[in-house]
């Protein structure tokens, strides 16, 4: 039973790593019909950059140097090469984006090696919380409640703000966000730098609990990926239902027979695939993208 | 379908056609037998150009997938470590005494096929982002399956030191591990470094390209061209898209399947790291820094990067970076890949669109099109008819309870506000979208559930509101591709013939073309088209299927004026050919063409009549009213 509650506040964590992610993949596509497989790339930079600052300056200041980097990396990115793939084919920017997700990791795989690293909290939230019959880290509640908090508001931002209405736009009706014209360009980098800066932020807070080595990014991408497709692609609850569901599904799956717990995630998107292919909570039309 | 397919000529094959084949054998013949010896002086070894022989050929299934029929898959690892696999398990299980190398490679081959037959029926209806990853889902199954089942696979380990199989050719068992004599030579190394491995991957080699050349220049290679280029538009001339996607990646399968069972042979191991998400992406690296859609770039490709992941790796720890920036490199400045640079063509020649013997057929018109007394129930027979026919969007009804139904040789036209529902309408009857409710008769038969390729071949076709061309191929080719589908049926696995050899299509082709006055254009990019001649074009499409009832979704819409009454004419002509409904704004034409015209409003029929009762009839003048202030609405 303890197994159990530990099992699924797991789920839970990994679940909302994925939600982040899937949350930055969600509004990029939705806003900028961008299927962006070097989103992985801004978890691993934002980890890197976020371990360095932890062991040199402090640890608070990872939490706000990691997301600005990622954000001014992925503006440079998609000013320089990004741009040019907007309105090619969904393969098209497949392939570039895997690209910049290879160059990534193996230049992070030359500045920081190969090996796993980690940095630690500080002393004051290194303990553990107990809830009722199990005890947990603190910080990784910590983390879960701050992730919580964020999704939170990238949500207010895409319901309240301007911007937010261009990615709604975005989402449903295509012609609509061309009429807005000019606006477009702004904020699209604006939600492309957002989507980046999310990942870059769950990045750095997620690496004393998961670690990091260069493969992590992409590590955490595909799983990311099938969470946006059993989610709907394009639709924000789809990317937080589908993420606290492959979280649970695969913590609760290594819990029951380990070995499946990587498969298992494949398995449920190929069955929604086949059953309802615009996922659980997509729009129909978005399908044929 | 018709069988004219049969007894059609097939034109004598071009003189100099199989020179032209026998040249490209022995220049290939010529560049694999010289390879090894100009890896030497770059630091590779003999080893190295064996696999890359070997791993060139999964390159070549891969590009035939991404290339040709336009599908990237994530999960190829699945069949090339599947093929691997499947050689080694028949290698250690079947006959560890006898090792044949024929039955292993043969038979795992033939494995890859049925996997990929099976994971490609349920793959080939997505696309882009969804099609990736669920091939990348089916892989990791299977290295999953794999994984689990440790007693055949050894789990984790991978099948390691496997007996050396031997290749019985006639009265001989051949040993591949034999070296060939040893004769030095200079800096290009020792001819004795070699092993007869390397001639038979060689020879391996260069029949899979010859098989790949002839797949993408015979018709099947074609109509997969068409399918990629524009997959509503070939669906809508009766080609059934899956099908032909489906055997494109079965032959991918099969020939990375085969690969993957030569590497683990030669190799005489077979890793579980040949199911992984890496080993997937290496065909993508392989064949998009070759040059995709090219015969030789998945070769080259594969040459380049895995010289440098053994050469290169040796001397710098960047050479996975250095791989990195190639790849992004060449997508970002050379899109058709490296090999483009040496060659400044790509493979997909306009080949093909030599003109021949243009007999524009003067037959009589399929007596079927004409308007007949054929009773039916007391009444003459209608050619299409609907009962209670509606769509759902979601919860928006844009087509509610429409009866319609149309005489043989009728020219009806629908009209209706913006958003009344036509084109929807047009879509239900061609087949396009299926129904919520209701039925589609044709010809007295309950085509509902028949799907849109189907029906093109019963006789309906469609002009699109927005025309649906294939922009890159020139307007006879255009024409062509219909008539193909009508000659040759929904689908074909005709990969010896030349693509379009066929007297019956050109002269479909042709008489579409004359038909619809766009002769004059025909050697042009359809993509280069005056919108006037674009639209009249997709009429032409459609009209090279055959048809016995053409729908036409705002034929003029756009033109001037001039423009448009010259192709009223035209419609008016074929209309007395056939069957024609068309969807019209423009009032003078609707008035002065239609037989009988049918409004529709918000989804429902107001009203159906003669021209005249129709202009007189008070809701559809109240309906227009209410829909062009809406329409105002919208559009301003
Ligand atoms: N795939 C779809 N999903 C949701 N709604 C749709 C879809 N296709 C059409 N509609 C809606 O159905 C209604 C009818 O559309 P349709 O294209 O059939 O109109 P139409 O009569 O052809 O208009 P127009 O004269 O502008 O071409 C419209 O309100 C449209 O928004
Ligand atoms: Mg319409």
């Amino acid at each position: 039973m303890e197994a159990l509650f530990q099992a699924m506040l797991g789920g839970l964590v990994l679940g909302l790593i994925y939600v982040a992610i899937a949350v930055g993949l969600t509004i990029i596509f939705g806003t900028l019909r961008l299927v962006n497989f070097a989103h992985g790339a801004f978890y691993a930079i934002g980890a890197y950059v976020g371990l360095v600052i932890a062991q040199h300056i402090g640890v608070g200041w990872a939490f706000v140097a990691a997301p600005i980097a990622v954000a001014l990396f992925a503006v440079l990115l998609d000013r320089l090469v990004l741009r040019s793939f907007y309105d090619k084919e969904p393969t098209a920017q497949l392939l570039v984006t895997f690209g910049i997700a290879l160059v990534v990791e193996e230049t992070l795989r030359l500045i920081f090696g190969a090996t796993t690293q980690q940095y630690r909290m500080p002393e004051a939230l290194q303990g553990s919380v107990t809830l009722g019959p199990i005890t947990y880290p603190a910080y990784r509640l910590l983390f879960a409640a701050g992730v919580i908090v964020m999704l939170a508001l990238v949500w207010l931002f895409i319901e309240r703000t301007n911007y937010g209405l261009i990615v709604r736009a975005g989402i449903r009706d295509r012609i609509m966000v061309q009429l807005l014209g000019g606006n477009i360009r702004q904020a699209s980098t604006i939600v492309f730098a957002l989507g980046a800066a999310i990942a870059g932020l769950v990045g750095a807070a997620a690496t004393p609990i998961y670690s990091i080595d260069p493969a992590t990014g992409f590590a955490f991408l595909v799983p990311s990926f099938v969470v946006v497709v059993v989610g709907g692609l394009g639709s924000f609850w789809g990317a937080v239902l589908g993420g606290l569901l492959i979280g649970e599904l695969q913590s609760l799956t290594n819990l029951a027979y380990a070995p499946a717990s990587n498969v298992v995630i494949y398995l449920c998107m190929a069955l929604v695939l086949l059953l309802r292919p615009q996922g659980l909570l997509g729009e129909s039309e978005v399908i044929r993208q | 379908m018709t069988t004219s397919s049969e007894t059609a000529p097939v034109a004598p094959a071009r003189p100099g056609l199989l020179a032209a084949d026998a040249r490209f054998a022995v220049l290939c013949a010529l560049g694999i037998a010289v390879f090894p010896f100009l890896l030497h002086p770059l630091g590779g070894y003999s080893t190295l150009a064996t696999q890359i022989a070997i791993v060139s050929i999964a390159s070549i299934g891969f590009n035939l997938l991404l290339g040709y029929a336009g599908s990237l898959s994530y999960g190829h690892a699945m069949f090339y470590g599947g093929g691997g696999y499947l050689a080694a398990i028949l290698l250690l299980r079947v006959s560890p005494q006898h090792p044949n190398l024929w039955l292993c490679v043969i038979g795992a081959t033939v494995g890859a096929a049925i996997l990929a037959i099976v994971v490609g029926a349920v793959t080939v209806r997505l696309y882009g982002i969804y099609f990736a990853l669920l091939t990348l889902a089916f892989a990791q199954m299977v290295y999953f399956i794999v994984e689990q089942a440790k007693d055949w696979t050894n789990g984790d380990d991978g099948l390691q030191a496997l007996p050396n199989a031997l290749l019985p050719m006639g009265p001989w068992n051949i040993d591949l591990t034999t070296h060939l004599p040893s004769i030095d030579l200079g800096p290009f190394g020792n001819l004795g470094e070699l092993r007869l491995w390397y001639i038979f991957a060689g020879i391996c080699l260069l029949l899979v390209l010859m098989l790949s050349r002839m797949l993408t220049r015979s018709q099947f290679g074609e109509v997969l061209g068409a399918i990629r280029e524009n997959e509503q538009r070939s669906t809508l001339i009766g080609f059934n898209a899956s099908a032909y996607r489906l055997a494109a990646f079965a032959i991918s399968g099969a020939l990375t399947g085969f690969s993957g069972a030569l590497r683990g042979m030669f190799d005489g191991s077979v890793p579980v790291d040949s199911l992984s998400i890496d080993r997937s992406g290496s065909f993508v690296i392989y064949t998009i820094v070759g040059g995709v859609q090219t015969l030789f770039g998945p070769v080259a490709g594969t040459a380049v990067i895995m010289f440098l992941e053994n050469v290169l790796s040796a001397r710098t720890p960047a050479w996975r970076l250095i791989e990195g920036l190639i790849f992004v490199g060449v997508i970002v400045f050379l899109p058709r890949g490296l090999s483009t640079v040496l060659k400044q063509q790509r493979d997909k020649s306009p080949r093909g669109l030599f003109v021949r013997s243009l007999r524009l057929s003067t037959e009589e018109p399929d007596p079927l099109l004409k308007p007949s007394g054929e009773g039916h129930k007391g009444g003459p027979m209608s050619i299409i008819e609907t009962f209670k026919l509606g769509k759902l969007f979601g919860r928006f009804a844009a087509v509610r309870d429409v009866d319609f139904r149309v005489d043989p040789g009728e020219l009806r036209a629908v009209i209706g506000p913006n958003g009344a529902g036509k084109t929807t309408f047009f879509n239900l009857l061609s087949g396009t979208i299926a129904p919520s409710s209701g039925t589609v008769n044709y010809k007295g038969r309950d085509v509902s559930r028949t799907s849109g390729t189907a029906r093109v071949h019963l006789g309906i076709a469609k002009a699109f509101q927005t025309a649906s061309l294939y922009p890159d191929q020139t307007v006879r080719q255009n024409c062509r591709l219909a008539a193909l589908a009508r000659v040759q049926g929904s689908f074909a696995l005709q990969v010896f013939r030349r693509s379009m050899r066929l007297d019956d299509v050109d002269n479909l082709a042709e008489r579409a073309m004359s038909r619809l006055e766009l002769t004059g254009v025909a050697d042009t990019r359809a993509g280069d088209l005056s919108h006037g001649d674009k639209k009249r074009l997709d009429i032409a499409i459609a009209l090279a299927t055959q048809p016995q009832i053409l729908l036409l979704d705002e034929p003029v819409a756009g033109m001037s004026k001039d423009e448009a009454r010259k192709t009223e004419a035209l419609i008016r002509k074929l209309s007395t050919e056939m069957t024609v409904l068309v969807i019209e704004h423009d009032m003078e034409m609707v008035m002065g063409i239609s037989d009988s015209i049918t409004v529709l409003h918000q989804g429902t029929v107001l009203a159906t009549g003669t021209p005249a009762e129709i202009r007189d009839n008070p809701r559809v003048i109240e309906a227009y009213l209410g829909g062009h202030s809406e329409a105002e609405l919208t559009h301003g």
